[in-house]
């Protein structure tokens, strides 16, 4: 009894050793990785901050202002080139103008929508 | 021995009565008891040899009481030998302490002392400052992290051959000097700061010992010198030397760079500035086209919100470019508009008639005579635009008469001019965040000449920031409150700001330039749909003790819209030259005014402002009521 006892309480102690040591072997390892992963964001940050800067440059004004005056031909807005709501022309009335050609093609016979009988618009009343 | 005491009587005792076993137990018994009060050191035998034989229970308990008593022993304090003992524990404190001494004093007598190479890293290496943005979030100075070469001298074996392959690597280290940095005892050196990739992986390829890499942040300023006066500079170590960001080391918003205080680069905020790049840059490339057109020295420029006294744009030419600084110290670089101090010309002539308005001893409707040139003493004050006739207060201004606005003052008197002027910030040295100032060169003895000079702009020398927070009070309704580079809301500006003049005065201003742009001298400027006002000042140069007509410094002040200002505009050419299609007119309308407008007509749709069609309908109702002003809804030259 005594030694059965021993025995499992032997096994038991090697057990939780063993245990203890993959608890510890994992969580240096886990720790390593967070500390892997910490370099990584603070690379990608130190790398974001770079592309920020360099955007910024490549956007800097009078980068693009040298590029618009050669590429784009844009003149400053001028003052005739506003107008007000009263300065628009009224609106035209309604033209259809897709049915007008149609018409002038001769189409209107086979557009028609074919005419339907008194007689037929209603089913027998039974 | 005490214990040894006990031992005589103790011991014959137990051999006497070993033979019988009760006797045997007696004794035991009698020996613990007698070791309870008898206390006695610990390995000492006292077991009698008779005892050995004794059964093993009375053996354990024999030794259990020894324990027992060994344990008394040591927490009862002895008194017939604690002299002594104290006596060694004193020595030993002692000569523990004195060895702390002897090292502290040693520490503190050597000069150089031993540093450990990430001590002298973290001492060496730049620290982290914040982004700076312009109002819109647009970057005007960031960190990049780039690698920098150091030296560990007293680990380098061979320094002639570590510097001949430095050198071949990075050519643009000097031999000569590394050799000398190599020689010296120091744990740490810099070779190079701020290295590129390629070069950093043939260092390492170098394969010297002693020689390392350490990440380092390096401020960066995308826009070159678009703003440079405003942002500043930093030094090699990322220290703030100049503009905002020394403002920002002064406001400890950097990374405080002591060791065991390094801040966590992430919890830097940025920090937002009232510039707007765009502006700014519309700013400089106009004034540059000016400088050019009208071979100046010098320009320099402002535009500024009125309400909030936010500065959204500031250029002063020539400049630098943040990202190399060259010579700090170089005197025609200076910030014109915060460090140079000028005399302002008929701008000034703006707070003359304004102080006289203030002061109810005219109006709008007064008549000035200005048909005689104005003797004082030996001085004679002349119009450049003579009229000779009497003229109104605002033909005065528009009109830039001398000796209206000498006059005007005349009629405040000195004291009061002095009190106006003290009032509108023009007699002390201006502070905004950015730590360049001046001090405005005020006459020492003030007598009624200097109040007639000044009233016209000459005699007094001031920052052009003073001038612009002075108008600008002139025309927001009154309010006058300082400049700043940084965020402020209108309601913020409320509570800075206090009255200065009434809203009365401040639409009168407005007018009078609104007047001035439409028929007077700032017609260059008056760009259709923006119902800009203005202001010329043109003053003659002082060349060797006299005011040379040739030599001038011309400024130009404008505002948008003039019934109700947004923006306040400032140019300035120092000895600018007549374009050759303006007939030998080098004065402020032909330059500074110029420019004015061309920037009015780029930055304001910038802003998000678009031309009116219709000027205003009723755009100063308080003077309207009172019968003037009727004239300014002519569009005149419009």
């Amino acid at each position: 009894m005594w030694r059965l006892m021993h025995g499992v309480a032997i096994a038991a102690l090697i057990g939780s050793a063993a245990y203890v040591y993959g608890v510890k072997y994992r969580t240096i390892y886990a720790s390593e990785q967070l500390v892997k992963t910490r370099h990584l964001i603070n690379k990608e940050k130190d790398a974001i901050n770079l592309l920020r800067a360099e955007y910024a440059h490549l956007a800097r004004p009078d980068r693009i202002q040298a590029l618009a005056d050669s590429k784009l031909g844009l003149v400053p807005l001028a003052l005739t080139q506003i107008a007000t709501v009263d300065e628009l022309p009224d609106a035209q009335p309604k033209v259809d103008s897709i049915g007008r050609t149609l018409e002038s093609l001769g189409f209107t016979a086979d557009n028609a929508t074919p005419a339907v009988t008194a007689a037929d618009s209603t089913p027998p009343v039974r | 021995m005490a214990a040894s005491a006990s031992d005589p009587g103790a011991k014959p005792k137990a051999r006497k009565l070993a033979r019988f076993n009760l006797a045997d137990l007696l004794a035991d018994l009698a020996i613990a008891r007698l070791r309870r009060y008898l206390p006695k050191d610990f390995g000492v035998d006292l077991e009698p040899p008779g005892a050995r034989a004794l059964r093993p229970a009375l053996a354990a308990n024999a030794t259990k009481s020894r324990l027992r008593a060994f344990g008394r022993e040591l927490l009862s304090t002895r008194l017939d030998r604690s002299g002594a003992r104290v006596r060694t524990l004193a020595l030993g404190l002692f000569v523990a302490y004195a060895a702390i001494a002897v090292k502290l004093l040693a520490l503190g007598l050597s000069h150089d002392p031993p540093q450990t190479l990430k001590a002298a890293a973290d001492d060496a290496v730049s620290g982290a400052r914040p982004d700076l943005l312009d109002r819109n979030g647009a970057i005007l100075a960031s960190d990049i992290k780039t690698m920098s070469v150091f030296a560990e001298p007293n680990r380098i074996i061979d320094k002639d051959e570590a510097v001949e392959l430095i050198t071949a690597v990075l050519p643009d280290v000097d031999a000569k000097e590394l050799r000398e940095r190599l020689s010296s005892k120091k744990g740490f050196i810099w070779v190079k700061r701020h290295i590129t990739p390629k070069e950093q992986a043939e260092i390492f390829h170098l394969g010297l010992p002693g020689v390392g890499f350490l990440p380092e942040n390096m401020r960066v300023y995308p826009n070159g010198p678009i703003g440079a006066h405003v942002i500043g500079f930093v030094d090699e170590d990322n220290v703030g030397i100049a503009g905002m960001e020394k403002y920002l080391d002064e406001q400890s918003l950097t990374d405080p760079h002591v060791p065991g205080f390094t801040v966590d680069p992430d919890r830097l905020k940025p920090v937002r500035l009232s510039l707007d790049l765009k502006v700014t840059h519309a700013l400089r490339d106009e004034l540059t086209q000016g400088l050019e057109r009208f071979q100046a020295k010098a320009a320099a420029g402002v535009v500024m919100d009125v309400n909030t006294g936010e500065i959204l744009a500031l250029e002063s030419l020539p400049d630098f470019d943040p990202n190399a600084p060259g010579d700090v110290r170089d005197p025609t670089k200076i910030n014109r508009i915060n460090v140079g101090v000028y005399e302002m010309g008929s701008t000034f002539k703006a707070l003359s008639i304004a102080m006289a308005l203030d002061s109810g001893k005219v109006n709008l409707g007064s008549h000035v005579d200005a048909r005689e040139s104005l003797r004082y003493g030996r001085f004679t004050i002349h119009d450049f635009h003579a009229t000779h006739r009497v003229l109104t207060v605002p033909e005065v201004f528009t009109h830039s008469s001398n000796i209206g606005a000498a006059r005007l003052a005349l009629m405040v008197g000195v004291p009061g001019h002095k009190a106006f002027l003290r009032k509108m910030g023009q007699l002390d040295r201006l502070r905004t965040e950015l730590p360049e100032s001046a001090e405005p060169l005020v006459p020492k003895r003030w007598g009624e000449l200097n109040t007639m000079t000044i009233a016209f702009g000459q005699g007094l020398n001031v920052a052009p920031i003073q001038a612009v927070m002075a108008v600008c009070a002139l025309v927001n309704g009154g309010m006058i409150m300082p400049p700043t580079f940084l965020p402020r809301t209108e309601e913020e500006a409320e509570k800075i700001g206090h009255r200065v003049v009434s809203e009365q005065t401040s639409e009168s201003m407005r007018y009078l330039m609104r007047s001035n742009a439409t028929h007077g001298s700032a017609s260059f400027a008056n760009i259709p749909g923006y119902y800009v006002g203005g202001k010329t000042g043109t003053a003659d140069k002082i060349i060797h003790g006299h005011y040379s007509e040739h030599r001038v410094f011309t400024t130009f002040m404008a505002i948008t819209p003039a019934d109700k200002p947004k923006y306040l505009y400032l140019t300035i050419y120092d000895d600018p030259q007549p374009a050759p299609e303006d007939h030998g007119y080098h004065t402020a309308a032909y330059n500074a005014g110029r420019v004015a407008g061309a920037l009015i007509r780029r930055v304001e749709p910038l802003m998000g402002v678009p031309p009116m069609k219709e000027p205003p309908t009723e755009p100063f109702p308080i003077i309207a009521r009172l019968g003037y002003g009727a004239d300014a809804e002519k569009t005149g030259k419009e």
